[in-house]
């Protein structure tokens, strides 16, 4: 679609529910709110040396929350956004379903307060480029991946760039709207030796802006699957590890999450409740969510509610802070919202997963940029002082909700004896407590990569239980 | 909707394309969430769009899609898809040819006993809330019990150049149970999942609420377990496990895309790849799997494909470009979640078929080991090493059932596994599956009990 039509559709849509949330505080609600977005993404897919498809993929909806005088609240929404009518009976559905709902306390929906200016955020230029810069980059990716050594191959990736907007508009007056880029090339490789597959190795970049360095992914790709050659199985033991960023934005990441949501906290699921001013990891940990950086992934001016972003510490030198809300978690706990309402996150959730995100979705608490500080060291400085443990890049399997822990798969790790890196390790697991861990962190490296809602350096964990498949 | 589409197939933007296939679809979802006996969430979702995929000179794809259902928004995206495929044609080495099959023209609609669109919103909110107060009774550990019900009910069109029309008609369930027992700083979550396609005869067989009470129980009974072992154990994997394991370690090596160019099955097919005992197949058309997908979203009629017979590689899951490129017939194994994203290759209903065994046959020759169960699910890559959760596990010692444990992990090689399969049991049961390669997908999974070796990553000795 061209950018005219798109910027045309959009003004009706945003128009259209304005008038519809007026509408509904004229029936007796008693708080209303139009969430509306828009993606325009174009993508080119690799899969086995090869481009596998070009894409472009248009979307826009809205979905309306509602809320009757005593707290039963509905929603409904609807991707037929050029069509008055149907937009106007959406917003009736979602005021039915909330009447026949029963009441959910500490709803809440923000004031209007001014939102911070965050520069960087959307580029037109990447807005408006041509596929043929796409599939341009897609096989520099490939050829830069399979340069490294004959025996790796480029098995996925993607190179794609979406032009989002999103507006919220309530009944309290909040009246907002920002247009975004989201830049992303991604490849994955294996390598075959001796009749065996290494593990998938990947990397990425997530922009703002169209300026991507496929050769240096390409490159650290096939470097890593080469890294991955020979691998050998280990004994169980109990060592130093370092987990590397990816390894940290994953699992780790989740557990802290878990921990920090508001939602948790309410429900009692989070094990930090109570814990506000009490040390919950070690000292050398400070973290914060800082959802205004310039150029962030996950920077935005303002939440997915309307409320203005922040900076947050949550965690300094240990010590718990503050836990990350939206207006009905800081409502329903006291506390003050920290701008974290996301309705764009990544879940794990089967059924949030089959309902999509953006104006499908109710918001949820999630990070926007979850930072953790980045030490002074390079990362094979860390490594220079183990004795016997592992430097893991990348490991398999989920957390456990609530009680932190991790039995994970070594998807990538090597052995590391006297400060030397022995050789990549097959088959074994790593586990404990994820929150055990943070209390033993003792040194953080100064290679902070950025995530989706992530910006994490590689840490240093004393005393982990490894499980060897030996 | 043919109307709406159709006519773009005779457009000139059309007859550039060695191929067209346009898809519309309209989707309602509804969904109602229940935590601790307080409504969470009550929401009703409608989705409508088409999306146009095209092959330009019989090697290269392109797709494009969009909410705007007028006939020249279907124009303008088939012009965007024709457009996109031409931009790497050019660089394309091979041909993927992809063999013409006969056009289909069928109209199918899943089979439905209780109707769900007769349930009022009313009926609709009780059947979480059942499950939540169900799951409440349990006991006082329980910290946290969460319902979700959820109904999609899709409508399909899909219209080729090579003259096929197809309308395919479903509604699929869902109840998802997750509850959390608490007790001082100890926490122990269970779950279960249950769905198909079909209507709310799925309640008939299990009522929400005894669902709700079945994973709290389970919760509650795993505060007073110990952790579980870490090593490598002879194993029964409860049909729960099984499936994960099946989807994850063995279906997706299984996909062409993922085992051509050096995955963990490329170049065994008429090998022997693991034990005897197992036969694995793909089936669309399994009556009331969440797979039930008579048709895929290239046209092609689903039909039971065995992957694996008696241990030796027989198939992988194609669609039509991986089957062309292989030469072979294409399986029906082309699914995208929704109209808006191109189809990939999919599992539909993967099952191993049932075995000999009776549960207590299978148990009598372990001297040590674990009967493991529930999955917190799990992953692997094209090599078939996975990593995956169970819920708890039963010790087995001389034969019998013994002490609970808790859950952990569990990893490994699945090829590897697979050849250590000594017996399957005479039950298979259907199971609700998910799926998130690349795109999300609910997929159904049939599945026996299996007696296995396997690496165990518990805290616990």
């Amino acid at each position: 679609m061209s950018l005219e039509r798109f910027e045309e559709d959009w003004q009706f849509l945003g128009d259209t529910a304005r008038k519809v949330v007026r509408q509904l505080e004229r029936k007796g609600v008693s708080a209303a709110e139009a969430f509306f977005s828009a993606s325009r993404t174009t993508e080119v897919t690799i899969r086995n040396s090869q481009v596998l498809t070009e894409n472009a993929i248009e979307d826009m909806g809205v979905g309306f929350r509602v809320a009757t005088s005593d707290n039963r609240v509905g929603f409904a929404c609807t991707n037929i956004a050029g069509d008055e009518k149907v937009l106007a009976e959406t917003g009736e559905k979602a005021f039915s379903i909330a009447k026949l709902s029963p009441s959910s306390l500490h709803f809440a929906l923000p004031e209007n307060e001014k939102s911070p200016h965050v520069d960087g955020l959307f580029d037109k230029e990447a807005a408006d480029i041509a596929v043929t810069e796409f599939v341009d980059v897609a096989y520099r990716l490939i050829r830069s991946v399979e340069n490294v050594d004959r025996r790796v191959k480029a098995k996925d990736g993607r190179v794609s760039c979406s032009h989002s907007k999103k507006g919220v508009v309530n009944s309290f007056g909040v009246d907002k709207e920002a247009d975004e880029t989201y830049v992303f090339a991604y490849v994955l490789g294996t390598g075959m030796q001796n009749g065996e597959v290494t593990p998938s190795c990947y990397d990425f970049e997530l922009k703002r802006k169209f300026k991507l360095n496929p050769e240096d992914i390409g490159a650290k790709v096939g470097r890593m699957v080469v890294a991955q050659f020979n691998p050998k199985p280990i004994e169980s033991f109990e060592g130093v590890m370092v987990f590397e960023p990816e390894a940290v934005s994953y699992q780790i990441c989740d557990a802290l999450i878990h921990a920090l949501k508001g939602e948790n906290v309410a429900a009692g699921n989070s094990c930090w409740v109570g814990k506000i001013g009490s040390a919950v990891a070690s000292e050398k940990l400070t973290i914060v969510d800082d959802g205004v950086s310039e150029n962030g992934f996950g920077s935005r001016s303002f939440d997915d509610e309307g409320y203005p972003s922040q900076k947050t510490v949550l965690v300094s030198n240990g010590k718990l802070e503050s836990f990350l809300h939206h207006a009905a978690t800081a409502n329903k706990l006291k506390m003050k919202n920290t701008g974290n309402a996301s309705r764009f996150n990544a879940s794990f959730e089967v059924a949030k997963q089959i309902i999509g995100n953006g104006y499908k979705a109710k918001p949820e608490v999630y990070p926007s940029n979850l930072i953790i500080q980045a030490g002074k060291k390079d990362q094979s400085q860390l490594i220079s002082k183990i004795k016997k443990g592992l430097l893991i890049g990348s490991m398999a399997g989920f957390v456990q909700a609530g009680s932190g822990l991790i039995s994970a798969q070594l998807a990538r790790a090597h052995y590391v004896e006297n400060g030397q890196l022995k050789h990549p390790v097959k088959g074994g697991m790593v586990t404990g407590i994820a929150f055990d861990w943070l209390n033993r962190v003792s040194d953080l490296a100064n290679d902070s990569k950025q995530f989706q809602n992530s910006v994490v350096p590689s840490i240093c964990v004393e005393n982990v239980k490894v499980i060897g498949s030996r | 909707m043919f109307e709406i589409i159709e006519k773009s197939l005779e457009s000139k933007e059309a007859s550039r394309a060695s191929l067209v296939q346009l898809r519309g679809q309209k989707r309602t979802m509804t969904l109602c969430t229940v935590l601790n006996n307080v409504l969470e969430s009550f929401s009703r979702i409608d989705l409508s769009g088409v999306s146009a995929r095209t092959l330009i000179q019989n090697r290269s794809w392109g797709f494009s899609s969009t909410n705007r259902l007028k006939k020249e928004s279907v124009e303008q995206t088939l012009k965007t898809a024709v457009a996109l495929a031409s931009a790497s044609a050019r660089n394309k080495p091979k041909e993927a040819v992809v063999k013409e099959p006969p056009a289909q023209v069928a109209t199918v609609k899943a089979k439905v006993k209780k109707s769900f669109e007769k349930a009022s919103l009313e009926d609709i909110k009780e059947i979480p809330f059942d499950a939540c107060r169900g799951a409440l009774e349990a006991g006082a550990e329980v910290a946290s019990a969460k319902a979700t019900f959820l109904a999609v009910q899709d409508q399909k069109w899909f219209a080729s150049s090579e003259g096929s029309r197809i309308y395919q008609e479903s509604t699929r369930l869902l109840l998802f149970v997750d509850v959390i027992a608490k007790c001082g700083s100890l926490y122990c979550p269970a779950s279960e999942n249950l769905g198909h396609t079909g209507g709310l005869e799925l309640f008939d067989m299990m009522p929400p609420a005894s669902l709700g009470k079945d994973v709290a129980e389970r919760a509650v009974k795993l505060l007073s377990a110990k952790p579980p072992p870490s090593g490598k154990f002879q194993v029964i994997l409860h049909p729960t496990i099984c499936a994960t394991l099946l989807h994850e370690a063995i279906g997706h090596p299984l996909e062409a895309d993922l085992a051509m160019e050096g995955g963990g099955f490329g170049g065994y097919v008429s090998k022997p790849v693991m034990s005897k005992l197992v036969t694995i197949y793909d089936d669309g058309v399994v009556e009331r799997g969440l797979g039930y997908l008579p048709y895929d979203d290239e046209g092609i009629k689903s039909s039971r494909t065995f992957l694996v017979r008696n241990g030796v590689l027989e198939s992988f899951m194609h669609d039509r470009t991986s089957a062309a490129a292989m030469n072979v017939s294409p399986t029906g194994n082309a699914h995208a979640w929704d109209y808006s994203v191109e189809p990939l290759i999919r599992q539909t209903n993967i099952g191993i078929e049932k075995g000999d065994f009776e549960e207590e046959e299978m148990l009598e020759d372990i001297k040590e080991g674990l009967f493991i169960q529930g999955t917190f699910g799990g992953q692997a890559d094209a090599s078939a090493d996975f990593t995956f959760g169970f819920q708890n596990a039963y010790w087995i010692r001389h034969g019998k059932l013994a002490e609970m444990t808790r859950g952990a992990n569990l990893s490994g090689n699945a090829i590897a596994v697979f050849k250590t399969v000594d017996a399957v049991s005479k039950e298979v049961v259907l199971r609700p599956g998910a799926c998130g390669k690349g795109q999300f997908a609910i997929q159904g999974r049939v599945v026996p009990a299996v007696r296995c070796e396997i690496l165990v990553g518990g805290a616990g000795s």
